[in-house]
């Protein structure tokens, strides 16, 4: 098992956003998180990341209790994520923010500048952002971001990815070219964790999906099972 | 901050800074009594300019502490220059720098934008009332006498502490942890999720560079020579390096040293020259300075050296194509 909740919680003042719940990802799997606006989405990464503390239960990554660690510890594990609004370095360039990650996300490979250098060249090539390389972050597209935000997680020697939304708002083109991306780091062993509401992406790629509703799973199965869930069709067309 | 004006920078400042040393090391035997003493009180501010830039420069959390920590010096010497050798005390008032921004650090952790700006703020209006209140109801002394030192030790102790600034300002721009703070000023909940402990980093880098201030603090003791908490804790210590700074440009290394440089010179020619006009025409200069010349005189600097260079290599094409037709013809 790669990651597991168990009782996950979190409050907003009275606002329970992530009410007791139970979720489990496989080794290589690619599991769609869906769900209507407001349904504790987001926030369930913040907890698995570490951004926010849970209220009570527990997370545990690869067998081990990660709940109370720190972003940076996590991070350190392999467990990356991307943010539903970008979150780069806007004045740096492409390179300048991955290299960052490279250095502070692999504290046992010690990268000195150079070697670094060419290991962040090595990844932009592999994520196909050679041509972006020297270019400020400012200056580049919506699409090219959301790809440097994945990249930059990769170069933190990522075993597990969690994406959120990072289909929002792509064209056509760049969304297909984006899905492919996503399956070719499933098939060079990376387990996907994604926040959609692309429902042609959701479907198109997940081995698995898991519908959130008022901060809890209400629903679970292949792409075939939910689109046919009765419940699932309630919460999102009402009854 | 791209990479290449970083590089440049890095080469410029591998031959400025050992130059600027010897420069400095020779000075007092060609000025006189009155521009040495100038240069002691840029050196006072460059100390203090630079030094805060370490952490506020790339973090972009702006820390008005710089008066407490600075105090801190100023305290230690007001209380030991009876008992230890200034050097001594330079130490010490270093050391308690350390401790008290480590402390600020620790509790404004959670503190971002202006609300750090107010608690640091605070803190130093904190500090000063807490002195004073000791000084007037137990050790009952409203200001202290501090035993002089020579104009000339005191601008061998500031060189030293200022040279040892430069070059750390330097190694940490230079540096992996330059890098992190960079990224945090950038974005912090990112960094912290690409591997960075944003705490330790930002905590550590904030007392490392109050060691300077209150180094700093310890040996202008000696030239004030009478010391009391409004001195000691003067607010504008806390505002001049953060002016200065800006002046001069807080994206490079040489920004905040060529802001206070420029800034006290004419400071102290309008003193002298308009002194009723001086904080009218002062007033002016920053304005226009935050209005038009945002990046500081260092991007005036390099504005004027791109230009300069594009017009050079205009100048060539020209001449070349100039000799060409005139061949063909």
């Amino acid at each position: 098992m790669m990651l597991e909740g168990r009782g996950v919680t979190h409050r907003f003042g009275g606002l329970t956003a992530v009410d007791n719940a139970d979720f489990h990802i496989e080794e290589g799997e690619i599991v769609g998180l869906i769900g209507p606006n407001g349904a504790g989405k987001t926030t369930l990464f913040n907890l698995i990341s570490g951004a926010i503390d849970l209220k009570s239960g527990t997370i545990s990554y690869k067998g081990e209790d990660i709940t109370d660690l720190r972003p940076d510890q996590i991070s350190h594990r392999g467990l990356a994520r991307t943010f539903q609004t970008p979150k780069l370095f806007m004045d740096q360039t492409a390179f300048e923010n991955v290299r960052t990650a490279m250095i502070y996300g692999n504290p046992d490979k010690k990268f000195r500048y150079k070697d670094a250098e060419q290991a962040v060249n090595q990844l932009m090539a592999q994520a196909g952002m050679l041509t972006d390389r020297n270019k400020p972050v400012r200056d580049m597209s919506l699409s090219s971001r959301r790809r440097l935000e994945i990249a930059r997680a990769l170069a933190l020697n990522a075993e597990m990815l969690l994406l959120d939304e990072s289909m929002a708002g792509l064209n056509p083109t760049e969304l297909s070219q984006s899905m492919k991306l996503i399956t070719r780091l499933r098939d060079q062993g990376i387990t996907i964790f994604m926040i959609e509401h692309v429902m042609q992406a959701i479907m198109g790629i997940c081995d698995r999906i898991i519908v959130f509703h008022f901060g809890r799973p209400i629903a679970e199965g292949t792409p075939e099972e939910i689109a046919s869930d009765s419940t699932v069709r309630a919460v999102y067309l009402g009854s | 901050m791209l990479t290449s004006t970083i590089i440049e920078e890095r080469k410029v400042s591998l031959v400025v800074i050992p130059l600027t040393i010897v420069a400095l090391a020779i000075a007092p035997s060609v000025v006189s009594g009155s521009q040495l003493i100038t240069m002691i009180t840029v050196l006072q501010f460059a100390t203090l300019t630079l030094a805060w830039t370490m952490f506020s420069g790339p973090t972009r959390y702006i820390s008005l502490a710089t008066a407490a920590l600075f105090g801190m010096g100023v305290y230690t010497s007001a209380l030991l220059r009876d008992s230890l050798p200034i050097e001594a005390l330079v130490l010490i008032g270093a050391v308690a720098a350390f401790v008290l921004a480590f402390a600020i650090g620790l509790l404004t952790l959670r503190l971002r934008g202006v609300y750090f700006i107010l608690f640091t703020f605070g803190v130093t209006a904190l500090i000063r009332s807490t002195v004073q209140w000791w000084e007037s109801t137990v050790s009952l002394t409203v200001g202290r006498h501090v035993e002089g030192a020579t104009n000339e030790t005191v601008y061998l102790l500031m060189t030293i502490i200022f040279s040892l600034t430069l070059v750390v300002a330097f190694l940490l721009r230079n540096s992996k942890t330059g890098i992190a703070l960079v990224a945090i000023g950038e974005n912090q909940d990112a960094a912290e999720h690409l591997g960075i402990n944003v705490t330790r980093v930002k905590v550590l880098t904030f007392a490392a560079s109050a060691v300077f201030m209150g180094a700093a603090g310890a040996v202008m003791a000696t030239r004030f020579r009478y010391i009391e908490p409004a001195i000691a804790f003067n607010p504008l210590i806390s505002f001049l390096p953060v002016v200065m700074a800006i002046f001069g440009g807080v994206s490079r290394l040489w920004g905040p040293i060529l802001g206070t440089a420029v800034l006290i010179v004419i400071q102290e020619f309008l003193i002298t020259e308009y002194p009723f006009w001086y904080l009218l025409l002062f007033g002016l200069l920053l304005i226009v300075t935050v209005v038009w010349l945002q990046g500081g005189l260092v991007e005036l600097v390099e504005r004027v050296y791109w230009w300069l260079k594009i017009e050079w290599i205009k100048m060539k094409m020209r001449v070349k194509m100039r000799w060409r037709e005139w061949r063909e013809a």
